[in-house]
């Protein structure tokens, strides 16, 4: 058992330095930052000193090294646009990301585990393809377009819900009164975007419970509870969905993660301060530390979810951490 | 038993034929695949079908010059609604865009450039993927590491980040984007084939040929890759409804296909404000468009999945 | 009864003086010895009674916010708008005039250039109540590390403090310009900042939580998102109408559109293009036509022979083939000018293209045609790029679809704003070959000598022409100290490009703003907050008043 979760860790440190050194090589190829902020005409002894304090006057080689070397002390450097260090910045706008991660999440399950309940039992049906073209649709649909028809009508002509940001209820780490307070106000304000991206996800969460539950249903568990006389519907209930269940919570984590971090479009749509958009200001911005920081985080983040998820079947599953 | 007369045998011969493939017909996705029969077709015909051109105004009449601005000359008339509201005609039956353009021909146009963009751009990226994926699951343990580490650390960049960076390093275009869609992608299918290749080379036809003598590459190319196509198919078409949203989302930030070539994306993303005035036909109808490529690419997918996952197919 | 009315004429007069507040008057002990250079300095309007600041006011910017931008220290970009709000100047350009008192109450130059004097008003203080002094002046003057610091603090012989309220720059030769760059408009080194503050907590934190001397006091913000700030009281020249101002960066039209509609916001900026229609038909909502600078079109590299723009007929025809009304009927509702300069009317040496001093540039697809042919194009040509200035993709069509009428073939080159900045602040050498047609607009203020120098000269950093004629009238308006006679000069080479077709210019572009019904005062009078002159923001936000 250790040495399979020493593998495993290995593997995930590989990935990651990976990463890393493709975002530092990337991001490098998009243009010039220097240009955002010197306009024409800009004296060069301004553009110099620009230059030098972001340290992109030095070789490449001596670029990477120090990058690398500031990272393994936490450090993601000072972004280019906003000027503050990526770090705080970053931090300051993940708990709005997760805020809308969850609230898509728990409507993503809501949408599309019933819908693929439905589907499964009732397959071929008509039943099965109604479930599914809704919530495909959520799929089929640029997000721009989604939030944009939620804006017009929830927002300007019934003028239901906000359309801007997140209110100002606000995640300070250093004040522990506000993290309670910060997950329960505001939720007008997260109802749209989160609709908008929890729809696009329920088809996946539909696919997901669909063809678990067929599993399930089909298996030799299912004939003998059958068997035994336990009525359908228990059966359903009681015995297919929880099984079925497993493999949907396993992807959960791993939409999570996804979720919190590609709303680019639906954060841009709905000004959510949340670090898709901090990504989107960054790329736009040529702002090469902010990049690379959020890049990595949410790297960061899918590696060490993926590890457990490992160390986690391996311990359960005896024949997974024996094979290759 | 009673004897049948052998004209009889010929006639339930053919009704079992046609029962047999009705049986086989009705089991077809028919709606899907009927929708993207059409959208191909369309795509392919443009030139020969759109009534107007895809970047030149449409020349008005002087009666429409009239109601629109009062004068009986002008340029082109723009923003004209569909044929059924005032102020449309069957001329441009689905209306016209900002610059007067038909709407209609830009749609039929706009269908080569979203089934080009998305289609080839998820075929570069199935035939790298796959080809890595083969290598990986095969060729031994280096290249399995090797492959596989690049593949999870490409799959933890979120798409469209990546699409977006991409972009930057090589600005909008419709080659560009199709390259983007090709190297985002690839990742998704190089997992699910080597797993596939992982199982496929316990097989016994596979080590009858290794006994054989018949080199990797041959093995790989006769017996692996056609093998694994049916789990290529059903990701292929799974991934090309997400390349068409992902060239809108594009286009909505600025960095897919460039105008004035009309592709579906970019009109929704162009014509956003559009329907915050009340000209919802600019936007919602290549919106239906892109939505019914895409619905029916994923429940062609979909069926596709359960048909060729032999665990399910009984169903 | 005519005794009475007598009585109550004094009151009303005095009445009056009170509520329309007076104008400083301004302290006429000179500083500086010897003759002295006529300057156009106006006075400040100092309110004479303090109101209570009510209300809260919401803007949204069309870009994300740098916190960089509380920092005069490191100036770049679009950061007077929050330097009107956290900071103040010695000089800075207000509804009076393109110079205005501020933190100074006298300034004088001498007449050889050479020498620049400033005496503070008495009794300055910054927000945290540290007294303001020339100390501060002189400090920042030589902490600058914004655009332009090296050509700055490269003129200067030394810096003289007379006394806690008086400051004079010895320069090391004449430096005519040096108001148009200390006015707090065209660098920021006009902005004071408090050293006391700066030193304490360092460059960081200072960006994290600026502190000036202002009329608003910063209060929080979320970097890159938004920002608050709420009204001090204490600033010299009146308190604050508005209590609060928050601060948010909303880059899609759409959203801006639906958080005026919504009430969310109450100013938006660059309401334009397609919504323009939406937000001129709202009854609920004002707009300001906000003009900025005219777009014109320049051709990289159209001085080499082998580019199809050296002749000058080309480019005449490209000039001839534009449909300027139907163009602005179009894309801005009618409201924008075509204009026959490139140079924005504001600035104060500039000519005027709308017909009074250059020519509305005529629309003629058939003489253009007949051009081309003399030129030997007689079915027209390809050329490589058409260049848009992001996000007026449209409005780029459009002139692409003109372009085509008459012949000329392109396709659009669509750089995103770092790449089309990068490219086009390099002048031709940021574009290849020479068949290019780049779309651009610049409303720096400064004047037109500013955009000459950048653009129109041989030796310019981003320089699109070279033309002889326009050298040698450069070279002798640099020689000059005669402002008269350098005002004359600059128009002369600005009439010399026009006529020569050196670039095109299209129409005065109106970058749109728009207001609710929650801004004060009601009606068509809220205008008042535009009269700034070449302001794109309608700062000072100390008059702003809103309803409760």
């Amino acid at each position: 058992m250790k040495r399979y979760v020493l593998v495993r860790a290995l593997y995930s440190v590989v990935t990651l330095w990976l990463l890393v050194t493709i975002i530092f090589g990337l991001v490098r190829l998009t243009g010039d930052p220097v240009a955002m902020k010197a306009e024409a005409g800009a004296d060069p002894a301004y553009v110099a000193q620009l230059r030098q304090s972001w340290g992109l006057d030095r070789p490449l080689y001596w670029q990477y090294l120090g990058f690398v070397g500031r990272l393994l002390r936490a450090d993601f450097g000072h972004s280019f646009e906003k000027s503050l260090p990526v770090r705080d910045i970053y931090f300051e706008r993940l708990p709005n990301s997760l805020k809308l991660g969850f609230a898509a999440f728990l409507i993503s399950l809501a949408l599309g585990v019933p819908f693929g309940m439905l589907s499964a039992l009732k397959v071929n049906s008509v039943w099965d393809n109604a479930g599914k073209a809704v919530a495909l649709l959520g799929l089929s649909m640029p997000g721009f377009f989604v939030g944009l028809v939620l804006i017009i009508v929830f927002g300007i002509e019934l003028g239901w819900l906000p359309v801007l940001g997140k209110g100002s209820s606000a995640f300070v780490w250093s004040a522990p009164s506000t993290w309670a307070m910060f997950w329960f106000r505001d939720w007008g304000h997260l109802a749209m975007p989160a609709f908008a991206l929890g729809w696009y996800f329920s088809g996946a969460m539909l696919r997901i419970t669909r063809s678990g539950m067929l599993d399930v249903l089909g298996s030799d568990y299912i004939k003998l509870v059958r068997l035994k006389g336990v009525p359908e519907p228990m059966v359903v209930a009681k015995h297919a969905l929880k099984n079925s269940l497993i493999p949907v919570l396993t992807f959960a984590g791993l939409n999570l993660l996804i979720m919190v971090n590609v709303a680019v479009v639906i954060e841009v749509i709905f000004n959510w301060p949340g670090v898709g958009q901090l990504l989107y200001d960054a790329l736009s911005n040529r702002d090469f530390p902010m990049v690379q920081g959020v890049v990595l985080m949410s790297g960061l983040m899918i590696v060490l979810l993926n590890f457990t998820i490992d160390v986690l079947y391996g311990y359960v599953d005896p024949r997974i951490r024996l094979s290759r | 038993m009673a004897t049948i007369p052998i004209g009889a045998d010929r006639t339930i011969a053919a009704v079992r034929a046609v029962r047999r493939s009705y049986r086989v017909l009705r089991d077809l996705p028919m709606v899907p695949m009927l929708i993207l029969g059409v959208l191909a077709s369309v795509a392919v015909l443009a030139p020969v079908i759109a009534p107007h051109s895809k970047l030149d105004p449409v020349k008005p009449t002087r009666e429409q010059c009239q109601a629109k601005f009062g004068t009986p000359d002008c340029p082109y008339v723009d923003n004209a609604p569909p044929f059924w509201s005032p102020g449309g005609t069957l001329d441009t039956p689905l209306g016209t865009d900002f610059l007067g353009r038909d709407v209609l021909s830009r749609l039929l146009y706009g269908a080569r450039i979203s089934l080009i963009v998305a289609l080839t751009g998820t075929l570069f990226a199935g035939a790298i993927g796959t080809v890595l994926g083969v290598l990986a699951g095969y060729m031994g343990r280096w290249w399995d590491e090797i492959i596989m580490r690049i593949t999870d650390a490409w799959l933890t960049l979120p798409s469209l980040v990546f699409a977006i960076l991409l972009s930057s390093v090589r600005g909008p275009g419709l080659w560009n984007v199709v390259l983007i869609l090709a190297l985002v992608f690839w990742s998704r299918y190089s997992r699910a084939v080597r797993g596939e290749v992982l199982t496929l080379r316990e097989r016994d036809f596979v080590k009858l040929a290794e006994i054989n003598g018949i080199g990797k590459l041959t093995i790989i190319w006769r017996h692996l890759i056609p093998n694994v196509m049916n789990t290529v198919m059903v990701l292929f078409s799974l991934q090309v409804g997400v390349a068409v949203i992902i060239e809108a989302s594009l286009s909505f930030l600025g960095v897919g296909v460039p105008p004035p070539e009309p592709s579906w994306g970019l009109m929704m993303a162009q014509e956003r404000e559009s329907l915050m005035e009340g000209r919802w036909w600019l936007e919602i109808f290549p919106g239906i468009c892109i939505t019914l490529l895409v619905l029916s690419a994923n429940m062609l997918g979909d069926w596709l999945r359960v048909r060729l996952d032999p665990q399910l197919r009984n169903r | 009864m005519v005794k009475r009315a007598f009585a109550i004429l004094p009151l009303l007069t005095l009445m009056y003086g009170v509520a329309s507040g007076q104008s400083a008057p301004s302290s006429s002990k000179p500083i500086l010895s010897g003759p002295l250079a006529k300057l156009d300095i106006k006075d400040a309007q100092i309110a004479a009674g303090r109101g209570t600041p009510k209300g809260t006011l919401n803007v949204g910017l069309h870009f994300g916010i740098d916190p960089g931008w509380f920092d005069p220290l490191g100036y770049y970009g679009p950061a007077h708008h929050f330097y009107y709000l956290v900071h103040d100047a010695l000089i800075k350009p207000m509804p009076q005039g393109e110079f205005t008192y501020s933190l100074a109450e006298r300034a004088e130059m001498s007449a050889d250039f050479r020498r620049a004097a400033f005496r503070l008003r008495p009794g300055l203080k910054f927000q945290d109540g540290h007294p303001l002094t020339a100390a501060d002046v002189k400090w920042t003057y030589e902490n600058y590390r914004g655009l332009s610091f090296k050509y700055l603090q490269d003129k200067i012989e030394s810096i003289q403090l007379v006394d806690d309220r008086t400051i004079v720059f010895h320069f090391k030769g004449p430096f005519v310009d040096f108001l148009d760059l200390y006015s707090g408009s065209g660098s920021g080194i006009g902005w004071i900042v408090p050293r006391h503050y700066y030193e304490q907590v360092g460059k960081d934190s200072f960006k994290a939580r600026p502190m000036g001397a202002g009329p608003f006091k910063f209060v929080s913000q979320e970097a890159g998102v938004q920002a608050s700030f709420e009204a001090w009281d204490q600033y010299w020249r009146r308190a604050p109408g508005v209590k609060t101002i928050n601060v948010r960066g909303i880059r899609d039209l759409a959203a801006r559109m639906a958080g005026l509609e919504t009430g969310e916001l109450d100013i938006a900026y660059g309401m334009t293009g397609k919504l323009l229609q939406r937000v001129m038909a709202d009854p609920k909502l004002r707009w300001d036509p906000n003009f900025t600078a005219p777009w014109h079109l320049v051709f990289p590299g159209y001085n080499e022979p082998s580019s199809p723009f050296h002749d000058q007929r080309v480019r005449q025809a490209v000039s001839l083939a534009i449909n300027r009304s139907f163009l602005v009927k179009q894309e801005t509702q009618g409201i924008g000018k075509p204009w026959g300069n490139w140079i924005s009317h504001e600035n104060r040496d500039a000519l005027r293209g709308d017909g009074t001093e250059l020519p509305v540039p005529p629309y003629d697809p058939t003489k253009a045609k007949q051009l081309l042919a003399e030129a030997g194009y007689p079915n027209g040509f390809d050329f490589d790029w058409y260049v848009p200035f992001a996000p007026y993709y449209d409005m780029a069509e459009r002139i692409l679809n003109d372009l085509r009428a008459v012949g000329m073939r392109s396709k659009m080159q669509m750089l995103d704003a770092p790449a089309y900045m990068a490219q086009t602040s390099k002048g031709r050498k940021g574009f290849p070959g020479n068949r290019t047609i780049v779309q651009r607009i610049d409303p720096r203020p400064g004047g037109a000598k500013e955009l000459i120098r950048l653009y129109a000269v041989c030796g310019g950093p981003a320089s699109y022409i070279c033309e002889p004629k326009i050298e040698s009238l450069w070279a002798r308006h640099e020689a000059s100290i005669d402002v008269a006679e350098r005002e004359r000069l600059s128009k002369e080479i600005q009439r010399a490009i026009v006529e020569g077709y050196n670039l095109v210019p299209i129409y005065l572009n109106p970058f749109v703003h728009a207001v609710t019904q929650k801004v004060l005062p009601e009606g068509e009078a809220v205008h008042r907050y535009w009269d700034t002159v070449n302001a794109p923001f309608p700062w000072p936000w100390e008059v702003w008043e809103v309803k409760r």
